[in-house]
């Protein structure tokens, strides 16, 4: 009897490992397009509108995924509390804090890190094409995260399980 | 009936309270730290990228020692770096230049409570107009002083009773007399009213091409100019007043600084309407009012009633005289 919850306990330990890790794959594909949403709608309120940035990402935050807003309002809070605070500090600042709860690779967060950099310091034309530039390439990194979900996210779900099973078999 | 007008003058005091959030820290608390009777006249703030940073107050400037002193002499005060210029920009644009472009393009920016940074940089051009500014060297936040009250001896003057309105009037000076100080208040008691003289206030529109009358920030006008004042910010003139007159159905419309032939011809309209204009002018005179063709125009058209005449005889914003229409001197 004990070994067989423990057989189940394992399986169950392993399976939700695998889960796990699947998860992750599958949240970065979400993540990032949530934030090809968000800078979309960054761009047309530079472009159109020229709403300072502190208005414009709390604009965003409000119609994004809470995990992604998150990061839009640690932005919006560095550039209202750090008086003389640049763009990209408060970007940057903001990314470091954003980085652990993240499904995004080094390559996204570089992206969005890249950007940051010449966020707010120019004009609007000019930040249209920065803005166009990190879309593109979120853009690349979303179908190739599509790619990996597609190849990962049952693969992982499967190898805890039968892992788990695997284990229980040879204990057995 | 033509005599000299001394206008009492009640500041606005700490004006600078609003200003200071804009420079850095440490610089906001060096200012900070001057006496109360020079922070309650303090007008402007010059940072000058690599030079001696450059108070302005009671129409006398001087520089500011590292320990927070003010001193007359350049040397031993308080440099402007590059990155204090960078914190300003930053903190007046919410971080964001690009929002900035139009003011850049203007060279000031207007900022909340009606003051204004003025902006001196490279000049970026396009089809040989001015796109942008870069390198940033060198700024003027200057203190906006809104004086309530200003106007009031002058408004039995400027009543036209049996109409319950104001007459046509020109204000005109030579520069730095106080001419938009006395047209902002002059918009407020237009529009508020004045009961003792039985003066129910009337709708105002006010074309505020440089922002200097209202000192809108984002549109909102910072300045009293009354209940019933509605402002066009930003807008040229001619267009302002057009749009004013088709939109909002006003019984006065003001404007300041006319000049141009364009502005006369919006003005001919205004005329037309109905609708009494009170502008302001850059003359010394009224020769040199009347040499100036787009004015000569306006005084020919004999519709002008009233011309009132600053100077600073008796300090910033005397009145020295008010003109009636029927006095001036008309040419064939």
């Amino acid at each position: 009897m004990v070994k067989l919850m423990g057989a189940v306990l394992l399986i169950a330990a392993c399976g939700y490992a695998g889960w796990n890790i699947s998860r992750h794959y599958a949240n970065r594909p979400r993540e990032l397009r949530q934030f090809m949403a968000a800078l979309q709608m960054l761009e047309t309120e530079i472009i159109y509108a020229a709403t300072p940035l502190p208005d414009a990402l709390s604009g965003i935050a409000a119609r994004v995924d809470p995990r992604v807003a998150s990061f839009f309002r640690q932005v919006v809070q560095e550039l209202k509390s750090n008086r003389g605070c640049s763009a990209r500090e408060a970007w940057t600042g903001a990314l470091e804090k954003y980085r652990p709860g993240s499904d995004l690779d080094q390559g996204d967060l570089g992206i969005l890190n890249s950007l940051g950099n010449c966020i707010g310091m120019s004009d609007r034309e000019d930040q249209g094409k920065h803005l166009r530039l990190a879309l593109e390439q979120l853009k690349i990194a979303h179908a190739a995260a599509e790619e990996t979900a597609a190849r990962n996210v049952k693969l992982w779900n499967y190898a805890g399980l039968l892992g788990g099973l695997v284990i229980v078999l040879a204990l057995y | 009936m033509n005599g000299v007008v001394q206008v009492k003058t009640g500041g606005r005091r700490g004006g600078w309270r609003e200003v200071l959030p804009v420079l850095p820290p440490h610089l906001e608390e060096l200012i900070s730290k001057l006496p109360g009777h020079i922070l309650d006249r303090l007008e402007e703030i010059r940072l000058r990228r690599d030079r001696p940073l450059v108070l302005g107050a009671g129409g006398r400037d001087f520089f500011l020692r590292r320990d927070g002193q003010p001193d007359t002499r350049p040397d031993g005060a308080y440099r402007a770096a590059g990155e204090d210029l960078d914190k300003v920009i930053h903190n007046i644009s919410g971080a964001s230049v690009y929002a900035l472009e139009e003011e850049l393009r203007n060279g000031y920016v207007t900022l909340p409570g009606g003051h204004r940074v003025g902006l001196t940089g490279r000049a970026v051009l396009e089809n040989g107009r001015v796109k942008t500014l870069k390198y940033l060297s060198g700024l003027n936040i200057r203190i906006g002083r809104e004086i309530k009250g200003v106007a009031a001896p002058l408004m039995p003057r400027l009543l036209d009773m049996p109409a319950g309105t104001l007459h046509h009037t020109v204000i005109f000076s030579p520069p730095r007399c106080g001419k938009t100080t006395l047209l902002r208040d002059l918009v407020r008691l237009a529009s508020d009213g004045v009961p003792q003289l039985q003066y129910p206030g009337r709708t105002v529109g006010l074309v505020d091409e440089r922002s200097e009358i209202a000192g809108c920030y984002r549109g909102v006008p910072q300045m009293d100019v009354g209940v019933r004042t509605d402002v066009l910010d930003g807008c040229p003139k001619a267009q302002g007043m057009m749009m004013l007159l088709r939109s909002m159905s006003p019984d006065i419309i003001v404007s300041d600084e006319i000049g141009r032939m364009e502005d006369v011809t919006a003005l001919e309209e205004v005329f037309n309407a109905g609708v009494r204009i009170v502008v302001t002018i850059h003359a010394s005179s009224l020769r040199e009012l009347a040499n100036r063709p787009a004015l000569q125009f306006l005084l020919q058209l004999n519709i002008i009633q009233r011309f009132v005449l600053l100077g600073r005889s008796r300090g910033v914003g005397t009145v020295e005289k008010i003109f009636y229409g029927n006095e001036i001197p008309r040419r064939g």
